[in-house]
């Protein structure tokens, strides 16, 4: 554990990484999330209309 | 895995190599970006250009909506699909974007990818959007059509009639506005399925010669048994004498009163009420030879009209009669409490007098969809059911 901390805290294969990892989040994972969570809210609130509310009512 | 990992080591600890300065602003603008890029998206899902992509849709519902008013008018304003289809509330909106997951569906599997598959799914569909439209009150009619913001004395008298009362109970535009931007389905503009198992039964009963029956339906009338020379139409629910049977037609005579004045072409059921039993051809009602007159000049105090009794023998075509007139008026009166307590509360049919129902009836039965033929019946049913003929009746 310890040489990988001091391998990858230094020299160009640490910043690298460090770069990827940051970029591959911002672009990509909270991007893809944000989209479940906004979708899979969707869907729940479809379903309740569905099943509990029924169809959207007049001003909520 | 180790990719995972290496990457989850990486997150899991304080950057050394870019500075927080740079990771604020870099997500701070992919930020930007991704909530840019997703109103984007999905303001495209709403477009016309986006809806009308699957045939479905442009094939049907867009070229129906493009013989409407809301597609071309005087004001120049318009709606696209997504104005009366999309909820404009947020939540709701996403909502109904992932219900449209059932449109993908529909679209991959093709539920109604052609006219005919399309037209057997219309009422259900419809169905759904009036069940919506009936919940939310309209909402998205009334992004532009609002109650408060309609000048009463700027309507035509009869606009203003039925907006003010919907206005004052905030009804939902879609109660009475139905089929505005599509077709209706077929359903409904065509005949009653109600009337039409009568008009079927109507082929099973068998007619004696000398007795009583009813129409089911409007019957072309002729001079000859072989059907060939036309001489006026009997309409629905009229009494008729079954003459003579000859081959698949019958001669029937028909009792009835009509006006001295004029050519007399009008049959009607009573003396003075102008509850009409048939329509005959200018010669025809001229035809002595077929006319025979019971009693005449018999003057109407209410009009100073003459009227004249009369019995009129004919022959049409066999099978759409029925016994009795029961089962017609019972559909004539659930057609006309269904049809008009959509938009008000209906007045019992002994209400009126039989020579009012018409203009009452002609006035309103432009709001609902009753085709023809149930328009004929329901206003003799309540014609037959007015003041004139319930005792006790004001």
């Amino acid at each position: 554990m310890a040489e990988v901390k001091s391998e990858s805290e230094s020299g160009s294969i640490g910043k690298r990484r460090e770069w990827l990892a940051f970029l591959f989040v911002v672009a990509i994972v909270v991007p893809l999330l944000t989209i479940a969570v906004v979708g899979g809210y969707g869907f729940v609130v479809w379903m309740l209309q569905v099943f509990v509310l029924g169809p959207p009512g007049h001003g909520g | 895995m180790k990719i995972i990992a290496t990457l989850w080591n990486t997150l899991k600890k304080p950057p050394v190599h870019i500075s927080l300065g740079v990771i604020i602003i870099v997500s701070f603008f992919a930020g930007i970006v991704f909530w840019g890029g997703f109103n984007t998206a999905m303001e495209y899902t709403n477009t016309e250009e986006f809806c009308i992509s699957c045939h479905e849709m442009e094939d049907n519902v867009y070229q129906e909506l493009q013989s409407t008013v809301h597609w071309s008018n005087r004001t120049g304003v318009r709606a696209i699909c997504s104005d009366c289809h999309v909820p404009h509330d947020w939540t709701a909106k996403i909502a109904r974007k992932m219900q449209a997951s059932k449109e993908v569906w529909g679209a991959i599997f093709g539920t109604i990818d052609t006219p005919e598959k399309f037209e057997a799914k219309r009422l259900e569909l419809a169905q759904h959007e009036w069940a919506r439209f009936k919940a939310n009150g309209s909402l998205e009619c009334r992004s532009c059509h609002d109650y408060n913001s309609m000048d009463w004395d700027r309507m035509s008298d009869e606009a203003r009639r039925f907006m003010k009362p919907a206005a004052e109970r905030d009804q939902s535009c879609v109660d009475c506005h139905k089929g505005i931007a599509h077709k209706l389905p077929e359903q409904m503009g065509s005949e009653d399925p109600m009337l039409a198992r009568l008009v079927r039964e109507a082929t099973s009963v068998s007619l004696d010669e000398g007795q009583q029956y009813y129409s089911a339906k409007s019957v072309d009338l002729y001079t000859d048994p072989e059907l060939t020379e036309r001489a006026g139409v009997l309409q629905v629910a009229t009494e008729v004498n079954i003459v003579e049977t000859r081959g698949d037609s019958v001669k029937l005579e028909i009792p009835a009163w009509r006006k001295e004045k004029g050519f007399g072409r009008v049959l009607y059921a009573d003396f003075g009420q102008n509850i009409s039993s048939a329509v005959l051809d200018k010669e025809v009602a001229q035809n002595d030879s077929l006319i025979e007159v019971q009693e005449t000049n018999v003057v109407d105090e209410m009009t100073g009209l003459p009227w004249g009794n009369v019995n009129v023998a004919l022959w049409a075509e066999k099978g759409v009669y029925l016994e009795n007139r029961e089962a017609l008026w019972e559909t004539a009166g659930q057609t006309y409490r269904d049809a008009c307590s959509v938009c008000h509360t209906e007045p019992a049919p002994e209400h009126f007098d039989a020579n009012t129902w018409p203009a009452m009836f002609s006035g309103m039965v432009g709001f609902t969809n009753m085709s023809a033929g149930t328009q004929e019946l329901v206003l003799k049913y309540l014609q037959m059911h007015s003041s004139d003929y319930v005792e006790g009746a004001h």
